[in-house]
């Protein structure tokens, strides 16, 4: 996170949307293929420090779909998973997301909107996270989200960051 | 909302001297419940509110978990074309006598 291509940037468009652009100095290409490679979900998803990710499927064309489950340390297990809706490599990707609840029931579909704009040296990815749950299906199907944000803060993250 | 952080409220004393129209007033507060900020207790042609800390609190909560993960993602992106980028320049100086017959990108 030292160098010098990591500007991030977050905007919380509105209650139930989001919004997070980085810059990559790597070609639309490298950078799509390394958004959807297995091993970066796989990564990427065990977001306790002493977690795994048994579970990383991906079958990236349009209507295929992903699913990532992370174990923590104590066996809980945390799963999101959803369908590809557009798959337009190198520049654009379009996805549901959806957590399982503890349930077994499925949570909200939220959509997932990646963009990756080609510059002469660098890679622009803007994503964008809209249909999140407001807050009367939050109070519904809070228990996936509590669950995750305990581990975001054993990790030390803070809500304010 | 900051007036309400005071206490309970009438809809007349906390919108009083706003400046704006009473409809605005009534669709701002309408938007203000929905989210789920401020409560209505509707006592005979009294209405009050009251500003409901949790939910602005919790919505704040679950958009930075979900943020995170976004970061968490863009910063595993970003390692492992480091990590590609590395891998790669180490091959060309190893088989830097004879070119790679197919380089893949």
């Amino acid at each position: 996170m030292s160098d010098a291509t990591g500007t991030a940037d977050a905007v919380m468009t509105s209650e139930t949307s989001l919004r997070v652009e980085r810059s990559f100095d790597a070609s639309p290409e490298e950078v799509f293929d390394a958004w959807t490679n297995p091993e970066v979900l796989r990564r990427w998803w065990a977001v306790h420090p002493d977690g795994t990710t048994p579970v990383a499927e991906v079958d990236l064309r349009v209507g295929g779909r992903y699913r990532l489950t992370m174990e923590n340390p104590d066996g809980e297990r945390h799963t999101v998973g959803g369908e590809y809706r557009e798959v337009q490599r190198p520049s654009r990707l379009v996805y549901s997301w959806q957590w399982e609840l503890d349930s077994g029931e499925p949570g909200d579909i939220s959509t997932v909107t990646v963009e990756f704009v080609g510059h002469k040296d660098h890679t622009d990815v803007v994503l964008e996270h809209t249909g999140l749950p407001d807050s009367d299906s939050r109070d519904r199907h809070a228990q996936g989200w509590a669950a995750c944000m305990d581990i975001f803060r054993a990790r030390g993250f803070s809500a304010a960051a | 909302m900051e007036r309400l952080a005071g206490g309970e409220m009438t809809v007349g004393e906390a919108t009083g001297d706003f400046g704006v129209s009473k409809p605005a007033i009534s669709k701002h507060l309408k938007l203000l419940e929905e989210a789920g900020a401020i409560t209505r207790v509707i006592d005979g042609r009294t209405h009050r509110l009251r500003l409901r800390e949790q939910p602005l609190d919790e919505a704040y909560a679950w958009m930075s978990a979900q943020h995170e993960l976004w970061e968490r993602k863009f910063d595993a992106v970003k390692e492992y074309l480091r990590e590609q980028r590395e891998n790669q320049q180490l091959h060309q100086a190893q088989e830097q006598p004879r070119r790679p017959p197919k380089e893949s990108k």
